[in-house]
């Protein structure tokens, strides 16, 4: 068996180190841990673009579809009106009550912002606390 | 090209693997599945490249043939040395073949203490010096009115009796008689 030198048990004590702390680090950022949140609720402007999607279908409808889903994924619904209301040429506002906590928001933008529905982008704009 | 594919494919592998991890920290599942199958992709790319070319090296050296392996055995010792170009150092330095760097070592250190030499007199001589050289140079010195012949000299050689050969060198030279 070939010896050991120090400088390679060194090196492979920090790869070994760096490898550790890289999974703690990122088990960490997609652990959900949810806290009582004050806001009444959350409101979040997403602009979205689609290409090559099918004819029968509008961008709203796509956007109305991510957006439903994405809130099965979240403690809040939709408040008022589940259809998003177009604000702008492609931008969407909803907001959801009760407010989302931090684990949720992360996890709201990363399903609205992640591929759910073919030929369809949406990008998290804006989100805002509700006071 | 070689080079180029594996490049390629190295870089698809770290892009891939670090779009990956960035995906799962945002919490967007779906690309970091798509990132993983580029990840997992390449992978395997990389590594049926790997596995390949060491196959290939193994059936190069199945194909040989019994003698083919014996032949090449012999080359093998029977394969000259390299020349060792620097075998001379080793060498005592009263052969001659050190006698080229002697040489050259020799005129380098020649070179220098022949500029310390020159950059020594270039400082020895002072005003002082220079005047009294003047001094001493000033016996043999052109005479003041130079080495022209006035008029009354040359008509003093037209005299019976003058011959000064000195006088009638020069005024050979300046075309007269």
């Amino acid at each position: 068996m070939k010896k050991l030198s120090p400088g390679r048990i060194v090196l492979g004590s920090i790869g070994f180190a760096i490898g550790i702390i890289g999974v703690l680090s990122l088990r960490e950022a997609t652990l959900s841990t949810h806290q009582a949140v004050a806001s009444r609720g959350t409101e979040i402007v997403v602009s979205a673009r689609t290409h090559g999607g099918e004819r029968g279908q509008t961008l709203g409808e796509m956007v109305e579809a991510q957006l439903l889903t994405c809130r099965l994924e979240v403690t809040s619904d939709f408040g008022g009106s589940i259809e998003p209301e177009q604000v702008g040429e492609g931008r969407f506002r909803a907001r959801l009550v009760p407010g989302l906590d931090e684990t949720n928001r992360r996890q709201f933008r990363g399903c609205v912002e992640d591929f759910m529905i073919d030929h369809l982008q949406i990008d998290v704009v804006e989100m805002t606390q509700i006071t | 090209m070689k080079v180029i594919a594996w490049l390629a494919g190295l870089g698809t592998l770290l892009a891939g693997a670090i779009y990956m991890v960035v995906s799962l920290n945002r919490w967007e599942w779906n690309r970091a599945l798509f990132f993983g199958l580029i990840v997992l992709i390449a992978e395997v790319g990389l590594a049926t490249g790997l596995v390949l070319r060491r196959v290939a090296k193994l059936e190069y050296s199945l194909k040989l043939s019994a003698e083919e392996r014996a032949i090449r055995g012999i080359l093998r010792e029977t394969r000259p040395p390299s020349p060792d170009r620097f075998a001379w150092l080793q060498e005592s330095a009263r052969g001659l073949n050190v006698f080229i760097t002697f040489l050259v070592g020799g005129g380098v250190l020649i070179s220098g203490v022949a500029w310390i030499v020159d950059r020594v007199a270039s400082r020895t001589s002072s005003p002082a010096g220079e005047e009294r050289l003047s001094r001493q140079l000033g016996s043999i010195s052109y005479p003041s009115g130079g080495l022209l012949l006035d008029d009354i000299t040359v008509l003093a050689q037209e005299v019976p009796g003058a011959n000064d050969d000195q006088i009638r060198q020069l005024l050979r030279r300046g075309g007269r008689r």
